[in-house]
């Protein structure tokens, strides 16, 4: 093998060989029938989208008038307006404050993970299996009663209401220290043994040869992982104490359980808070694939 | 610079970059506190929690009220209503807790060291106060609260909407399951009482003749006509003339409004909000009588303030209580009437608060006072889930009322036991 | 980062032969890198994982109601209230109901949906991003759109407005437990969240798949179609299937979201998380039951997974490549 990592196929097999073959499920269904179905599975996953730029563009009283309509008569563009100058809940802060959360906790979360990870993985420890099985085992443990502890703790830091208190304490991911040692057990060892006899430590042929050369994994896991701390929602809740510091699902929130709902505002708000990731992701799905192409879990 | 220190200088800024991160102080630098406003010159820092009232410009009004008072500087949390109970609890556990903050009269707050007593701001005006709500927040002769507001609950309804029926106003949960068949129509529902029924189930109780706990803190539900009452519901449940799956629960006037049901349970808060709805075209009615031999029935809930008993500042949130909620009538019949409708406490307010004088308003004001039933600060919310759990399983599903009565009174027990030996 | 100079290193090749020995003690001690690779983890998991732990353990052999620091020991009683308890146990019965839809079903879905997108030659990359949109949605904005949009049970629900032109009447989909039409609101949800993320794992395990193995099967006679399909593709993806199946039933345990933010205050539809939620976190703030709760089903999940250990071999990481 050589430097480069195994790229994934794109596209179908290449050319030039005489058999024409069909792959995957290849032939259960004709050309039309795959369209089809493609095209009633693309509608029912594009509905919700759908309903939520209708609802959000639309003023309360046709969204819970007596007749449907598929589209607002008039498209009501001031309701993005009328979000960003809520005065009760700063959503454009709100907004930020996810970015800089998700971007801290994506960086610090492939850090911490991805060492362990590939300590866990790669360096030939006697005790290595002991704390493989204590960080496995804290997956088992539901984490909505180790909560309460964890705010107690967290808030006797003095981390209330600060980024420290929302990025912290999430870096710290056996999940994802597990996928990195999964991933690392397939890394071709070759690569390393000869970074190694050019003097490298463990260090060094970490950061040198190993890195550069799963940087499609790393685009994976980052992916998911800014999407967790996009989405995540219970913690900062209770850490973001002051307006200030809510994340974009705190102040979404605020729209959905107050006393009143507001129906355009809500959708809106949803709307708003679901965009930033779909650029993200557009822009970095195709990593993603071929990250997920090298995990330890493939077939 | 050399190759070599300039390889080793990476090395070991990799090596700070990965540590720092784990250290405590590494984020510190990108950014830091995000900010709780920080005091002016006036020295003592306050927090209160209240949870989102619904009604626009309540959030000001509490805010403009803290920012009157000169001695101390207080901030206020606003906490939508879903989340406000695992908020406060969970930091109610830690020093970042309030100082002060909004909630129900319940013993076990108590009994846990949770609330601080109140008595000496409250005894020298306890007269001007309505003795029941005086009574909901004693404990063992010490008052532990101050009521901000009192807020009956009762039936909103349509009265178009009655006449085009030609239904009479119920004062039987029978006559009350005619109305909501007759009024049932493809397009509105006779009948919302919530998406859960929660709301209702103590005015069942109570119209049943019955109550939660007795004077000596003993099961008081488990009656004949408590059974009855929830095989009635049950029915009502199944009929297909009850709204069910709003989007909004009981608590706002939305379904009412918008034309979703003709009789709507809700509280008196609502009622400027439906007035601009619906202009005239609606009344109100107390939860009917369960059985023949009950009476009719309003719950009279509210808000109160409690000071943190843990805080650090409590003879400064005790101070900053007595300023507003005793001293400022000003304010407080504001915060009553400005927003939603509420009742003040204060017997002199509610007698001089015009705005509750006429109209409907009067209507809520009589049902409070005639039909009305205050907290009982014994009945703690493990209590409440355990009736809540009741109607889960008995009028949303179809268990034997008396077995699922039979279970709660079972949670109820191991709950008093603890509470009160 | 600094990844991009390694050809600086190669040069000095003289130079770097003699620091290197008398640092290799500790530079090339495997001990010591394994530490300092898994140290900042460790530490950090420690304190900010271990720590709450231990401390609900702690907390379980004790009565703790409106306190995490309670004095009063009673030993195994909550543990006794735990196992004693109808709702718990139940919440146990919910899980089991749950993941029987939801494994199988997402399982079904995303394969086929991969599928389908790996045999299309026109806008791939299109149907790809559609089907896993959904991913970047959170369980709070999924729950909304579910619960006030489509299956909202008033007339202005879409799914009642679309029943609504065949005559049916309209449903209270989340309301009413009888038919439980809750797990089809809940299964959607999940369904429509999940499955383009699984999908995007048997894209790549259906890319790997050696192009020999079809060719070989077409020399030997097998019809493309259903034939291939059973006896190549799914054996190929078998270990991707079982790594799926797996996050699946973690994922379905740790399910919370959905069910806290579409059936508020039920009595059922509640999974485990969710019941000790409302028993330890909740308005009833007993943390010592919740916590006993807690390890209660920690000791059960561990014993399931190490079961499923030994039958599927997963999770032992010499043989996972």
């Amino acid at each position: 093998m050589t430097t480069t990592m195994p790229e994934v196929r794109e596209s179908a097999p290449p050319s030039g060989k005489p058999v024409r073959v069909k792959r995957g499920g290849g032939g259960v269904m004709s050309s039309t029938g795959l369209y089809i179905a493609t095209g009633v599975a693309t509608f029912l996953f594009l509905v919700p989208f759908y309903l939520l730029v209708r609802n959000a563009l639309s003023t309360d009283a046709e969204i819970t008038g007596e007749n449907w309509k598929f589209f607002p008569t008039d498209i009501q563009w001031g309701n993005i307006g009328e979000l960003f100058s809520d005065e009760t809940v700063p959503f454009a802060q709100s907004l930020w404050n996810s970015a800089v959360v998700a971007t801290l906790h994506t960086v610090g979360v492939l850090l911490v993970c991805s060492l362990a990870g590939y300590g866990l993985a790669r360096i030939p420890y006697k005790h290595a299996n002991k704390v493989f099985y204590a960080v496995l085992g804290t997956l088992m443990v539901p984490t909505a009663v180790t909560f309460v502890p964890s705010f107690v703790l967290v808030s006797s830091l003095g981390w209330v209401d600060t980024y420290r208190g929302l990025i912290i304490p999430g870096l710290f991911s056996g999940f994802t220290c597990f996928l990195f040692r999964q991933y690392f057990l397939g890394f071709p060892k070759e690569l390393e043994e000869a970074a190694r006899v050019d003097g490298l430590g463990y260090w060094g042929a970490y950061w040198r040869i190993v890195v550069p050369n799963s940087l499609n994994f790393f685009a994976a896991m980052a992916t998911i992982t800014f999407i967790q701390g996009w989405n995540s929602f219970l913690w900062p809740l209770v850490i973001g104490q002051d307006p200030g510091s809510w994340t974009v699902q705190v102040a979404l929130s605020n729209y959905m359980t107050n006393q009143t709902v507001v129906f355009h505002m809500i959708f809106m708000a949803t709307a708003f808070s679901i965009l930033p990731l779909v650029f993200v992701f557009l822009f970095l799905q195709r990593w993603l694939v071929q990250g997920i192409a090298q995990t330890g879990i493939k077939g | 610079m050399s190759a070599l220190s300039n390889s080793n200088w990476d090395r070991r800024s990799v090596m700070r970059a990965a540590m720092g991160l784990a250290a405590a102080g590494g984020l510190a630098a990108c950014g830091g506190n995000t900010g709780r406003s920080n005091a002016s010159g006036s020295g003592v820092n306050l927090t209160q929690y209240f949870h989102a009232y619904g009604e626009a410009g309540t959030e000001q009004a509490i805010k403009k009220y803290a920012k009157a008072y000169d001695k101390a500087n207080v901030t206020t949390q606003w906490i939508t209503s879903a989340d406000f109970e695992s908020k406060l609890f969970a930091t109610l556990l830690t020093d970042n807790a309030p100082d002060l903050f909004e909630f129900h009269p319940q013993i076990q707050m108590i009994r846990s060291g949770q609330v601080a007593d109140l008595t000496d701001i409250v005894e020298p005006v306890k007269d001007d106060f309505n003795p029941a709500d005086i009574q909901s927040h004693t404990v063992d002769g010490k008052i532990y609260g101050v009521r901000m507001i009192d807020d009956p609950q009762f039936f909103f309804y349509r009265k178009s909407m009655f006449e085009k029926a030609g239904v009479e106003v119920p004062t039987t949960l029978d006559e009350l399951m005619e109305a909501a068949a007759k009024l049932t129509t493809s397009k509105v529902k006779g009948l919302y009482l919530g998406n859960d029924l929660h709301n209702v189930i103590h005015p069942m109780i109570w119209s049943a003749g019955a109550d939660t706990l007795n004077e000596k803190n003993e099961i008081a539900y488990h009656t004949d006509g408590v059974i009855e009452g929830i095989k009635k519901m049950r029915k009502l449940f199944t009929s297909g003339d009850l709204l069910l799956g709003a989007p909004t629960e009981s608590w706002d006037p939305s379904s009412l409004n918008q034309g979703l049901c003709a009789i709507q349970f809700c509280g008196m808060w609502a009622m400027p909000g439906i007035q601009d709805a619906l202009g005239d075209d609606w009344g109100v009615f107390p939860f009917p009588k369960t059985i023949d031999s009950g009476k009719q029935s309003v719950y009279n809930g509210g808000w109160s303030m409690f000071v943190n008993a843990k805080s650090e500042n409590v003879e400064a949130a005790k101070e900053y209580v007595k300023w507003l909620w005793i001293d400022q009538k000003e304010y407080q019949e504001d915060w009553a009437t400005s927003y939603g409708f509420h009742i003040p406490p204060r017997t002199s307010l509610a007698e001089s608060a015009t705005k509750l004088k006429s109209g409907n308003a009067a209507e809520g004001v009589r049902l409070f006072n005639e039909f009305g039933h205050f907290d009982n600060i014994g009945w703690t919310q493990a209590m409440i889930t355990s009736l809540e759990d009741v109607f889960a399983n008995s009028v949303r599903k179809d268990m034997d009322p008396e077995a699922a009565l039979d279970k709660a009174d079972a949670a109820v027990n191991r709950e008093l036991k603890k509470l009160f030996g | 980062m600094s990844t991009t100079k390694t050809r600086d290193l190669a040069r000095p090749a003289p130079a770097k032969a003699s620091p290197a020995k008398p640092r290799r003690g500790l530079r090339g001690s495997p001990t010591f890198n394994f530490w300092l690779f898994t140290g900042p983890f460790l530490i950090g998991l420690t304190i900010f994982v271990y720590a709450p732990i231990l401390w609900s353990l702690w907390l379980s052999f004790f009565e703790a109601r409106f306190t995490v620091t309670p004095d009063k020991f009673v030993g195994f009683e909550n543990y006794t209230y735990m196992l004693t308890n109808d709702d718990f146990v139940g919440s146990l019965v919910t899980f089991t109901v749950f993941a029987a839809f939801i494994v199988p079903t997402t399982w079904a879905l995303s394969l086929g949906l991969a599928l389908l997108v790996n045999r299309l030659r026109f806008m791939r990359a299109f149907f790809r991003s559609v089907f896993f949109l959904p991913t970047a949605c959170s369980y709070v904005a999924a729950s909304l759109i579910w619960k006030m949009s489509i299956f909202s049970g008033v007339r202005f629900g879409l799914m009642n407005t679309v029943l609504g032109w065949f005559g049916i009447e309209n449903i209270a989909w989340l309301a009413d437990p009888n038919p439980p039409w809750y797990w089809l609101v809940i299964v959607t949800a999940r369904l429509w969240l999940q499955a383009g993320f699984y999908m995007i794992l048997f894209i790549a395990a259906l890319q790997n798949i050696p192009d020999e193995l079809y060719e070989a099967a077409s020399i030997d006679g097998a019809k493309p179609g259903w034939q291939t399909f059973w006896y190549i593709t799914l054996p190929q993806l078998r270990a991707t299937s079982t790594a799926v199946i797996l996050l699946l039933l973690v994922a379905a345990y740790q399910a919370f979201d959905e069910f806290f933010n579409l059936l508020s205050k039920t009595t059922w539809g509640r999974p485990p998380l969710v019941e000790l939620y409302y028993k330890a976190l909740g308005e009833s703030q007993d943390y010592g039951a919740g916590s006993a709760g807690a390890v209660i089903l920690t000791v059960l999940i561990c014993a399931v997974t190490l079961l499923q250990g030994k039958i599927m071999g997963f999770g032992r990481g010499e043989e996972s490549k």
